[in-house]
C-alpha cells in the first residue's frame, strides 16, 4: 500500500515537472528574476560608490559674487562653481535645482569691521537631490569662516583651543557591513521576490490553467487523493521557485565580487556561511509562496482571474519588508510569522550579526506548518463540487 | 455493476444573499437536474443512456465519478458507495468524461502512462498495458507525438486510451463517439463488444440511435431527471409501438419538445 502511494505520487510529480520544464515561457519568467537581480545590485552599487567618493560639480547662482572674490575662490576649490559657467547640457538641471547664494554689497567693509556678515543660501531643502550640494556648500563656507575667525584670534595672541572646551570624538560602532545596508536591503527584498515570482507561472498553470483546459476535472475523477494531487503541484512549483532563488543568490554573489565596495567602507560579502543561512531561510518561503499562489489560483474561476489575484500576493514580499522599516517597536510575533520573520533575520544577517539559528528554525517551522495547513485546505476545497466545476 | 438509486440533484436557487436583490438577480428558480433517477447497469452488458439535451445524463454520470454530490439517493459501483469511499469506487471505474482536455506538453504515450500509474500499474505490466491499448485503438503513429494540435478524433482516442488502459471492471463513457470517424467508431464498438464478452460493465450515453440500437443490450431513457423507460431496444420499440428506436424514443419522451431543446 505504501509502495502504491509512493509510485502514485511519483507519477503525479513527474508529470508536473515534465509539464513545467517544457513550458518555456514559464521557465524564462522564473530565470529572468534570477538574472535581473545581480544586474540591478551591480548598477546600484556603482552609482552609490560614485556618489560617495566623487565630488561632482555644483553650479550655484551667486548674486554679488564680485564682493567676495576670496570666498568664491574657496568654493571653486571645492568644485562649487558659478552658474554662469554651467555647460549647456547641465543647464536645465541646475536651473531647476535653483540653489542660490546672496552676498551683500557690504561684505568687504563688514569683514574689515569685524561684523557678522549675513549671506543667504536658498534652496528647496525637501528636495533629496539638493541634500548633498547644500551640505557641501555649507561645509565649505563655514570652514572658510572658521579659518578667518581662528586667524583673528591668533593675531590677538589667543589660543584657538579655548574655543573648544569639549571635543566630541565620534566612534561609529556600526559594523562595517552596515554601510552597505541599502544594497543588502535590496538584495533581501529581491530574494523574497524571487521566491514568490519564480514559481508563479507554474503555480497558476498547474491549477487555474489545468481547470480551464478541462484536465483537472479528469484528474479529480481518478482514484487519487486530493492531498496527493495538491502536494505534487506544490512540490513542482516550489522546486522551480527554489531554483530561481538559488540562481539569484549564486549570480549575485558572483557579480558582487566585481565591485570594490571597500571604497564606501563596506565589506559586503556573500560567503558560503551566509549563503547557507539564506537558503535555509528562503526554502520554506518558496513552499509557502507556492502554496499561497495555488490556493488563490484554485479558488478563482478562470485563468485571468487567477493571474490578477495572484499578482496581489506578489505585493506581500515587496511591501512587508518596507513597512517593517517604519515600525520602530516591532512586536515579538513579527519575528515568527512567515515573510516578516525571514526579512528581519535577513536584515540582521546582512548587518553581519551572528545568525540566530533557533529563531531561524522556529520561523521556518511556522512557515512550513502554515504551508501544510494551506495544502490540507486546498485538498478539502478540491473535494467540493463548487470549486471543482467553478460554480457559484 | 453500477447501481443508481433515487438520485436527486438541484443546482442553484439556494444561495440567496442579502444583496441578491440589489445585484439584479431576482429569485432564480433552482434547476432540478435529477429527480429521483434509479437504474442498474449489469456486468457483461452494454447499457446505453438516452435522453434529450439537459435531461440529466451528464449530471448523473458526474455523480458516479464523485465530482458532484447528490442531494438525495446513492450511487454504487460494484457495491461501493461513491460518497463513502470515492477512491475505491473510482479505482473500479474507467471514465470518458463529458468535458475532456489533454496535457498538451506531454506525448500521447506519456499521458496514458500517467493515468496507468495513477491506477497503480507499474513496471512491465504497465508498459504491456499501454502497448496493448495503443495497438487496440490503432494509434501507434500518434503515440510519441505531443498532443498539442491533435484533431478532435485524435484527442478522443488519447482520452479513451487513458480511460481504458487499466482495464477497469466498469466503463462510463459520456458520448464517446462524437467527432470520431467511421473507422474509429467501428474500432471503439468492437473494443466495447470485446470487453462485454469478458464480463465488464459498460455504461454509455449517446445521441446516435443506430449505434445504441446496434450495441446496447439495455437502454435507459432519461427525461427531466427521471427514468422514462428501460429495456432492450426491441422492448422499447414494442412499448412505443414503433419499429425504429428513434421513433420510439421521441414517443416515450412524450413530445418533440425534448428533441428541439
Amino acid at each position: 500500500m505504501i509502495n502504491f502511494n509512493i509510485s502514485q505520487f511519483k507519477a503525479l510529480l513527474s508529470k508536473e515537472l515534465k509539464e513545467a520544464f517544457r513550458d518555456k515561457r514559464a521557465m524564462m519568467m522564473a530565470m529572468m528574476m534570477a538574472v535581473m537581480a545581480p544586474v540591478m545590485i551591480f548598477a546600484m552599487s556603482k552609482v552609490m560608490i560614485k556618489e560617495a567618493v566623487e565630488t561632482p560639480e555644483i553650479y550655484l547662482k551667486i548674486s554679488g559674487a564680485e564682493f567676495a572674490p576670496k570666498l568664491i575662490k574657496a568654493l571653486n576649490d571645492e568644485n562649487i562653481l558659478l552658474f554662469s559657467d554651467v555647460p549647456n547640457d547641465k543647464k536645465v538641471i541646475w536651473d531647476d535645482r535653483n540653489i542660490g547664494l546672496a552676498i551683500p554689497e557690504s561684505f568687504n567693509q563688514d569683514m574689515l569691521d569685524g561684523k557678522t556678515i549675513d549671506i543667504y543660501l536658498s534652496a528647496d531643502y525637501s528636495e533629496k537631490a539638493n541634500n548633498s550640494p547644500v551640505r557641501r556648500i555649507k561645509n565649505t563656507i563655514s570652514n572658510y569662516a572658521r579659518t578667518i575667525g581662528y586667524n583673528r584670534l591668533l593675531v590677538r595672541g589667543i589660543d584657538v583651543r579655548l574655543l573648544q572646551p569639549i571635543k566630541i570624538i565620534e566612534q561609529d560602532t556600526s559594523l562595517p557591513n552596515s554601510n552597505a545596508m541599502i544594497i543588502s536591503m535590496m538584495l533581501g527584498l529581491y530574494l523574497l521576490m524571487a521566491a514568490f515570482m519564480s514559481g508563479l507561472p507554474v503555480a497558476i498553470d498547474a491549477s487555474a490553467g489545468e481547470r480551464e483546459r478541462n484536465v483537472l476535472e479528469m484528474l479529480l475523477c481518478q482514484p487519487v487523493s486530493t492531498v496527493k494531487i495538491v502536494s505534487a503541484k506544490l512540490c513542482c512549483a516550489s522546486l522551480i521557485a527554489s531554483i530561481g532563488v538559488m540562481l539569484t543568490l549564486s549570480l549575485t554573489s558572483f557579480s558582487v565580487s566585481f565591485i570594490d565596495l571597500t571604497k564606501i567602507g563596506a565589506s559586503f560579502s556573500l560567503d558560503t556561511y551566509t549563503i547557507i543561512a539564506l537558503l535555509l531561510l528562503l526554502l520554506p518561503i518558496c513552499f509557502f509562496a507556492s502554496a499561497l499562489q495555488l490556493f488563490v489560483a484554485f479558488q478563482s474561476k478562470n485563468f485571468k482571474e487567477a493571474q490578477s489575484m495572484v499578482s496581489m500576493i506578489i505585493m506581500l514580499p515587496a511591501m512587508v519588508p518596507v513597512i517593517m522599516m517604519f515600525v520602530d517597536d516591532k512586536p515579538k510575533w513579527l519575528d515568527w510569522l512567515p515573510i516578516t520573520g525571514q526579512s528581519l533575520i535577513m536584515e540582521d544577517l546582512f548587518k553581519g550579526l551572528p545568525v540566530p539559528w533557533s529563531l531561524l528554525t522556529f520561523t521556518g517551522l511556522v512557515t512550513i506548518s502554515m504551508t501544510v495547513v494551506l495544502v490540507l485546505l486546498m485538498a478539502k476545497k478540491l473535494r467540493s463540487e463548487k470549486v471543482v466545476l467553478a460554480l457559484s | 455493476m453500477i447501481q443508481v438509486n433515487n438520485l436527486r440533484k438541484t443546482f442553484g436557487g439556494s444561495n440567496k444573499t442579502m444583496f441578491s436583490s440589489l445585484m439584479g438577480n431576482k429569485e432564480q428558480s433552482p434547476v432540478i437536474a435529477l429527480d429521483g433517477l434509479s437504474f442498474t447497469a449489469n456486468d457483461g452488458e452494454i447499457t446505453g443512456i438516452l435522453g434529450p439535451n439537459g435531461a440529466g445524463k451528464t449530471t448523473c454520470l458526474r455523480t458516479l465519478y464523485g465530482l458532484l454530490k447528490a442531494d438525495e439517493g446513492s450511487a454504487t459501483i460494484d457495491g461501493i458507495n461513491v460518497i463513502d469511499d470515492p477512491l475505491a469506487a473510482r479505482a473500479r471505474l474507467g471514465i470518458f468524461p463529458d468535458k475532456f482536455g489533454l496535457y498538451e506538453r506531454l506525448t500521447a504515450y506519456e499521458q496514458i502512462d500517467y493515468f496507468a500509474s495513477i491506477h497503480g500499474l507499474q513496471g512491465d505490466a504497465k508498459h504491456q498495458a499501454i502497448e496493448t491499448v495503443i495497438k487496440d485503438l490503432e494509434m501507434t503513429e500518434l503515440a510519441h507525438r505531443k498532443t498539442l494540435g491533435f484533431s478532435q478524433g485524435q484527442r478522443m482516442k488519447v482520452t479513451l486510451a487513458q480511460a481504458l488502459v487499466h482495464q477497469p471492471p466498469n466503463f462510463v463513457l459520456d458520448e464517446p463517439t462524437r467527432g470520431l470517424d467511421v473507422m474509429s467508431t467501428r474500432v471503439l464498438r468492437n473494443y466495447l463488444a470485446r470487453f462485454k464478452e469478458k464480463g465488464h460493465c459498460i455504461l454509455f450515453s449517446s445521441h446516435v440511435m443506430q449505434e445504441v440500437a446496434a450495441l446496447c443490450d439495455r437502454v435507459i431513457i432519461v427525461a427531466n431527471g427521471k427514468l422514462a423507460a428501460e429495456g432492450t431496444p426491441a422492448e422499447l420499440c414494442e412499448l412505443a409501438g414503433e419499429t425504429q428506436l428513434e421513433e420510439a424514443f421521441v414517443k416515450i419522451i412524450g413530445s418533440d419538445e425534448g428533441v428541439a431543446a
